[in-house]
């Protein structure tokens, strides 16, 4: 099943770093990730590809990279695609 | 330290049994030597994709080999074919374990972590096993005592010299009369290096009373370089100091 997930990243984020890490976790998960509106406490992306695996990169950028400390995570509008 | 476009040993075939998997390290970095139950021998990073847990931990079952963690299965290519959590999930081609070259030659599994690795000669003369000796020293230390050992012959009684060659750039040859033994040395890291030992002949000839006979001479050699090693670190430390 495919997914199309936006999410916000918040919290103490070295920009450079976890944007590299998501595009990092994305490549290896095989998903598509679009980078939007970056600031030093919030980083939005557009993330699509099968559900399990958006679910993974969720998970795997929640704890991000060593120099970034996530404290939430929003989640918007998935788009479910039999 | 990195090997170059050369190969190198890491291990004898007979220390990797068909569905078994053991962890090695070449030039500090940490592999996974396996063999699928129809005897193919793997060499790859020691690393599962999804958490990191070192796959030599895993288990194989038929040609393939599945991480102690998550049970997520890699095929001989290193991808990964099924991840047990989503058994409905076509997994990405993009979930794959870097593997290495592998082959098998004079008794002993070679690998390359090169692209594009110097051609490997076609040895196929039998050899019999002796064993594994690690060392807390250097390749250059552990290569340099090799002089100081005399080989005592097995196939004839006659005395002769004992004469030490270089085969390749990671195998030596220690001959005496009419025996030779090879020597595939493994550069583990810096400070540790691994001799694979194999006696060039006849499995009927030299199985049993041969091996014996060598195993005897083997752990001389490993007394010797212990001895060498020490005094190695001992003038590293004074140089220090």
């Amino acid at each position: 099943m495919h997914e199309n997930a936006r999410f916000a990243f918040k919290g103490r984020l070295r920009t450079k770093s976890f944007v590299e890490f998501a595009h990092h976790r994305a490549a290896r998960l095989g998903l598509e990730i679009e980078v939007g509106q970056t600031s030093v406490d919030s980083v939005a992306l557009n993330v699509s590809g099968a559900a399990e695996l958006v679910d993974a990169f969720e998970m795997a950028c929640s704890l991000g990279p060593l120099d970034c400390l996530v404290l939430d995570v929003v989640r918007h509008g998935s788009g479910l695609a039999a | 330290m990195s090997g170059g476009d050369n190969w190198h040993p890491v291990g004898l075939s007979r220390s990797i049994e068909a569905g078994s998997s053991a962890g090695t390290r070449l030039f500090g970095q940490e592999l996974v030597v396996w063999r699928d139950t129809s005897g193919v021998a793997h060499v790859w990073e020691d690393r599962c994709p999804h958490r990191g847990m070192k796959l030599s931990f895993g288990f194989v079952r038929g040609d393939h080999i599945t991480c102690l963690y998550h049970g997520w299965q890699y095929d001989q290519g290193g991808y990964c074919q099924y991840i047990p959590a989503h058994p409905d999930l076509e997994v990405p081609k993009t979930i794959k374990v870097p593997v290495w070259l592998t082959c098998e030659q004079g008794g002993m599994i070679w690998t390359t972590l090169s692209e594009n690795p110097l051609p490997m000669s076609d040895d196929r003369e039998p050899t019999v096993p002796l064993r594994s000796l690690y060392f807390g020293c250097g390749v250059d230390v552990a290569v340099a005592a090799l002089d100081s050992i005399r080989l005592v012959p097995f196939a004839t009684d006659a005395s002769a010299d004992t004469t030490v060659s270089r085969v390749n750039d990671m195998l030596f040859a220690v001959s005496c009369a009419k025996d030779r033994i090879l020597i595939g040395v493994q550069a583990i890291s810096d400070a540790r290096t691994a001799f694979h030992l194999a006696i060039r002949g006849a499995p009927e000839f030299y199985e049993g009373t041969g091996q014996n006979h060598f195993l005897g001479w083997a752990l001389q050699l490993r007394h010797a370089l212990e001895h060498s090693a020490e005094a190695a670190n001992s003038v590293v430390g004074q140089e220090v100091a």
